[in-house]
């Protein structure tokens, strides 16, 4: 049809591209005359899917389903489609009245049972009380036709979430033991089909109750929506991942969420017995007036009281105390106060509880409607006796429906750089928290900038925080490089540093080609030494004098290329 | 067969570059306690398992924790013999690097559980310092080679037993990777050195048993392999052995498809060159012509079931060159471990200790693993072990019974062995869970319990002196052969179990299922139903498994 030198050009013009490029051109000329796209697989770039988020789930016992799921949310993310990949033991099942749009992949046992890890999944959904009237969803089952109840949990699926009111966006496909042809037309169909959805679905509805402004900062109600411990048994540590749910939330990756603790109540009914004191005599507090009662617990910090405070309670007395910290009712018991007045003095002298500031571990983009946070529940021996932090202990203990009072402290020094940028994420234990915000931010919203996570802890088996998102997000390609450190597993301990130095010449290469460094964590030794260590690599790889190579780091500073969030 | 049709791992296989996958990048990979999934299938060739503990998966799950990976390995012991050398290099390896726990498989080796991935070249590099590896004992290929046990057997048990050894060799794979990956041997430069004639570069569909019997006793279950050898003994003189092919006891549940299948004797044959010869060419046929589609029906049994056993003898005896003489008589009358103090023709001694599912460990009532720890010290006895998952101490002098005894007594392993009670001694349980990944029910960690409940049954009918053959798998894979047990339980789900009956004590023939997924207190309830019957119906000297097989 073609004269010769026009075919000519074509073929050599199409013997060019890439299939990429093929398939954007084969939209970009079917588009041009007016007609849909004769291709089959959704064009990229010019036409940007309908569909832009989609939740695939698996429920895996073999690895099967785990590994079709991954490789559906890769080529989604090909397409533009943001796919979040969540195994179903892991599911937050009170998100499944929020989903839009839900890809299940699911294997069927012995009789017809669902895979363990899916067991929760599947016995919510058979119970009733509750619409999915949102839902559009697809379900891929696998099983084995030599057995009688061949794909029997993935058909349950299918026809619950129907019964449910979800609707489907591809009839249930069921898949033999040689899965991987059907699987993958199957998913193919979805993606045109979600690509060309006619109705985008509306955006969903959010009720925006405003929060209440308290001295110029936002406060948010929140609801616990779940509290877990991240360290398996028998480890040393006691770090918990905490979801709270609240509305209008306004924050970005790098925040911190600021909370004002509170003295449990025991403590204070006891310190008022102590000191016989009027609990319902109210003082004023910086502008407000509260009792005594409330002002000890929200207010006051009474426990572990600095030596300045100490010190004070001395004068207030009268008498001799050693310069130690203590607690505000040892305190009272062993240097007690002569009159009620003698305590009005005390409570004057005492300061205000701190709020405490924790790194935010969700994204915006990720978890919407939420924040997540890593806290670890801090232990340490004062004479002989273990204490727990207040705050740590306090949120770590947080029943799931607990409301929760909180403000966003903005970090501004510690934001994610371009989407194009690459950056380099340094976080041993709860400095995970800032990374699993950023790494979720950019796989939520496709940011080409490559990741590379540096994390330690004391023992692999236990302390790996986060361990099986990291590895969903190293096989959907959002995190490039993963480098652990476990300093307890090995006779010689080893820590991010190490690992850091292993890697010395990649590291350098990055930071060459303009990655961001961001540290989190313990101010020290955990900082000083990775900078201590950052610098060497500077010079060894760069060949500069340890000058040259503060120069470089302290140019990268200034760029905003090196960030630091430590405590 | 078109390739397509291939299953997946035949692709693995093919691709490894001779065993070797990825495994040195699976190693190196800091995130996780798993090897990658191609790798998984490969590292078998080496004799090791990918499990993982699943107990605890679900809740390590919620804590977004990945699973507790480990490694099983298995060592190459054909015919289950250890030097006391290497019995206490062993025992150390697994008190470093293992659970602790030395399991005596019911294939007449050792194996260690619960090896993390850093854990495995340091422990195939002091078991190599010992002089043992873990080549081929699991996977598409020959693994671990049996042999009656038992030296007192006969006066030529030596001369059979060198056998085991000798087939193993010939079955090697020619591969330097394992070599190579763990014991950091420099790479081989000529790829030749590595043509591997035998398993090309596809290996066996499926994996590969061989055992050889010496009659009286078939404590090998010599039926129950891919190829049997029973040697046939004549006024102390080793004529020859008859050859069976095809037996194999793995089925699958709800696959009709599949089934247990004892060996079929297809003939004798008269000298070591010849024999090896035969067994040699069994397996190329089995390469060419097994199932690579399937792995559920690739097991020797459905290929000669498939070409039938004519056709197999003719093409046998094509590659082979010489022709089969009929089958030689001979007769089974037992399969059992002879338990306590035995002596052989030239006054050498033996005690065979009864290991309850072949567990190794100290517990409060008997400090197994000290004594034969403090046993190997004195270097008195080799070390041997059983298809029945016992221990031989073997080859002890006169002048060294005493001393050897003074120990087992101290330990507490001769109370231990001598009032376990009949069925005990007799029983047999797979790994199972928490840890065998194929498991869906509980075998070694349950039996033990329900062995105490049948005896009281057994005691509540004066049946107690009866050495009625207990087996229990945790799933239809068979590898505690309890489809030739007298009394078999075959897993279906957890706490429910397939009932079996009617196998003999010969393992000349297999049971039939009697009852299907039965919770404890069925299997009791059937059981006393079933032992009532026996005590009033049977004939004299009739056993269990006989009368069961009659009703």
């Amino acid at each position: 049809m073609l004269q010769g030198n026009k075919l000519e050009l074509l073929q050599k013009l199409i013997g060019s591209f890439t299939k990429e490029e093929l398939i954007w051109a084969n939209g970009y000329i079917a588009a041009t005359i007016g007609l849909p796209a004769a291709s089959e697989v959704p064009a990229a770039q010019s036409v940007k899917p309908a569909v832009s988020k989609i939740t695939v789930v698996y429920g895996t016992e073999t690895g099967n389903s785990k590994k079709l799921a991954v490789d559906f949310a890769s080529k989604a993310k090909k397409t533009g489609v943001q796919a979040k990949l969540v195994s179903l033991d892991q599911y937050r099942l009170n998100d499944l009245p929020k989903e839009e749009y839900l890809l299940a992949v699911i294997s069927t046992q012995g009789e017809g049972e669902p895979p363990a890890a899916a067991k929760k999944f599947y016995d919510h959904i058979h119970q009733n009380g509750f619409k999915l009237d949102k839902l559009k969803y697809g379900v891929l089952a696998l099983g084995d036709t030599s057995y009688p109840l061949f794909c029997k949990a993935g058909e349950d699926v299918d026809s619950q979430l129907q019964k449910l009111g979800g609707n489907r966006i591809a009839p249930l496909q069921k898949c033999d033991v040689d899965f991987e042809e059907e699987a993958e037309t199957w998913f193919t169909r979805v993606l045109e089909s979600l690509s060309g959805a006619e109705t985008a679905p509306a955006e969903h509805a959010v009720v925006n109750v405003p929060p209440k402004k308290t001295g110029g900062k936002k406060v948010y109600e929140g609801t616990v929506l779940g509290n877990i411990n991240l360290n398996d048994r028998g480890s040393n540590k006691q770090t918990h991942h905490i979801e709270i749910a609240a509305e209008g939330l306004e924050y970005e990756p790098g925040d911190a969420l600021g909370i004002v603790p509170e003295n449990p109540q025991e403590l204070v009914e006891c310190l008022l017995d102590i000191a016989k004191a009027d609990s319902t005599k109210t003082f004023q507090h910086k502008n407000d007036f509260f009792t005594i009662s409330d002002l000890l617990k929200k207010k006051l910090h009474i426990s572990f009281l600095p030596e300045r405070v100490v010190q004070k309670y001395a004068s207030v007395v009268q008498q001799e105390i050693p310069a130690t910290r203590i607690d505000l009712i040892d305190l009272l018991r062993i240097y007690p106060i002569s009159s009620p007045e003698q305590f009005e003095q005390v409570i004057g002298i005492l300061e205000p509880i701190a709020p405490r500031l924790y790194s935010i571990a969700s994204s915006p983009e990720a978890h919407p409607g939420e924040i997540h946070l890593t806290v670890a529940r801090d232990f340490f021996t004062i004479n002989n006796e273990r204490k727990t932090g207040l705050c740590s202990h306090h949120l770590s203990e947080t029943p799931v429906d607990t409301s929760l009072h909180f403000y966003i402290h903005k970090n501004h020094q510690f934001k994610l750089p371009a989407p194009d940028k690459d950056i380099i994420m340094i976080g041993p234990g709860t400095g995970i928290a800032p990374f699993r915000s950023f790494i979720a931010e950019r796989d939520a919203t496709g940011a080409t900038g490559e990741n590379w996570l540096f994390f330690g802890d004391q023992h692999f088996e236990t302390d790996f925080l986060y361990q099986t998102e990291i590895q969903n997000w190293v096989e959907t390609g959002v995190l490039t490089r993963v480098n652990v450190a476990f300093s307890r597993d090995q006779q010689e301990k080893i820590y991010v540093q190490h690992r850091m130095l292993e890697h010395a010449k990649t590291l350098y290469e990055w930071l060459e080609a303009g990655a961001y460094v961001y540290v989190c964590g313990a101010k020290d030794p955990m900082s000083v030494d990775v900078e201590h260590t950052l610098i060497g690599i500077i010079r060894a790889e760069g060949r500069m004098s340890p000058e040259a190579a503060q120069e470089y780091l302290d140019g990268l500073k200034e760029q905003g290329r090196y960030l630091k969030d430590v405590y | 067969m078109s390739e397509n049709n291939l299953s997946p791992i035949e692709r693995v296989k093919k691709q490894s570059d001779a065993l070797r996958g990825t495994i040195v990048e699976s190693l190196k990979d800091e995130i996780t306690g798993a090897i990658r999934e191609d790798d998984q299938a490969v590292i078998k060739f080496h004799g090791m398992y990918q499990q993982d503990d699943r107990d605890r998966r679900e809740e390590r799950a919620e804590k977004k924790l990945d699973r507790v990976y480990t490694f099983m390995i298995r060592l190459r012991l054909p015919g289950g013999f250890l030097t006391p050398e290497q019995w206490i290099a062993t025992h150390h390896i697994a008190g470093e690097n293992s659970t602790g726990v030395i399991k005596i498989t019911t294939r007449q080796t050792v194996q260690l559980h619960g090896l993390i991935k850093s854990d495995i070249k340091p422990t195939i590099q002091a078991f190599s310092e010992a002089n043992l590896d873990s080549i081929a004992t699991c996977g598409d290929i020959n693994r671990n080679v049996l042999c009656s046990s038992h030296p007192k057997q006969s006066p030529v048990h030596e001369q059979v037993f060198a056998y085991a050894d000798k087939i193993s060799e010939l079955l090697m794979p020619k591969t330097k990777a394992y070599y190579e990956i763990w014991l950091d041997e420099e790479k081989i430069a000529d790829k030749k050195e590595e043509e591997d004639p035998l398993y090309e570069n596809r290996y066996l569909p499926r994996k590969f048993k061989i055992a050889i019997a010496i009659p009286p006793n078939n404590d090998v279950d010599v039926f129950a392999n891919d190829v049997g050898l029973i040697a046939i003994i004549k006024n102390n003189k080793l004529l020859g052995f008859n050859l069976a092919i095809g037996g194999g006891l793995s089925t699958t549940h709800g696959n009709p498809e599949t089934y247990a299948r004892l060996g079929t004797e297809i003939g004798f044959i008269d000298s070591e060159e010849k024999t090896l010869k035969a067994v040699y060419e069994v397996l190329t046929i089995q390469r060419d012509y097994g199932n690579r589609s399937d792995r559920k029906l690739a097991r020797l049994k459905y290929t000669v079931d498939k070409l039938g056993v004519k056709w197999f003898k003719e093409e046998l005896e094509k590659r082979i060159g010489f022709a089969l003489q009929p089958p030689a008589k001979y007769e089974f009358t037992e399969r059992r471990d002879y338990y306590g103090w035995q002596t052989n023709d030239k006054g050498i001694w033996y005690y065979t200790a009864f290991i309850e599912n072949g567990r190794i460990l100290d517990d409060e009532k008997c400090a197994l693993k000290a004594a034969l720890l403090e046993v190997a010290k004195t270097g008195y006895a080799n070390f041997r072990f059983t298809c029945n998952q016992n221990l031989i101490l073997s080859d002890i002098k006169p002048e060294h019974k005493e001393a050897v005894h003074a120990i087992l007594e101290q330990f507490g392993v001769i109370k231990h062995t001598e009032s376990a009670s009949a069925i005990r001694k007799n029983a047999m349980a797979c790994v199972a869970l928490n840890t065998c990944p194929l498991a869906l029910a509980e075998a070694q960690r349950y039996m033990p319990s329900l062995i105490t409940k049948i005896d009281s049954l057994l005691e509540k009918h004066d049946l107690s002196e009866e050495e009625i053959i207990i087996r229990m798998t945790g799933c239809p894979n068979g590898c505690a052969r309890s489809y030739v047990a007298e009394i078999g339980f075959v897993g279906t789900a957890l706490g429910k179990y397939n009932m079996h009956i009617g196998g003999d004590n010969k393992g000349t023939r297999l049971n039939k299922i009697y009852k299907e997924s039965l919770d404890e207190e069925h299997i009791l309830a059937e059981l006393d139903h079933l032992f009532e019957a026996y005590k009033k119906g049977r004939k004299k000297g009739q056993r269990f498994g006989d009368f069961a097989n009659a009703l």
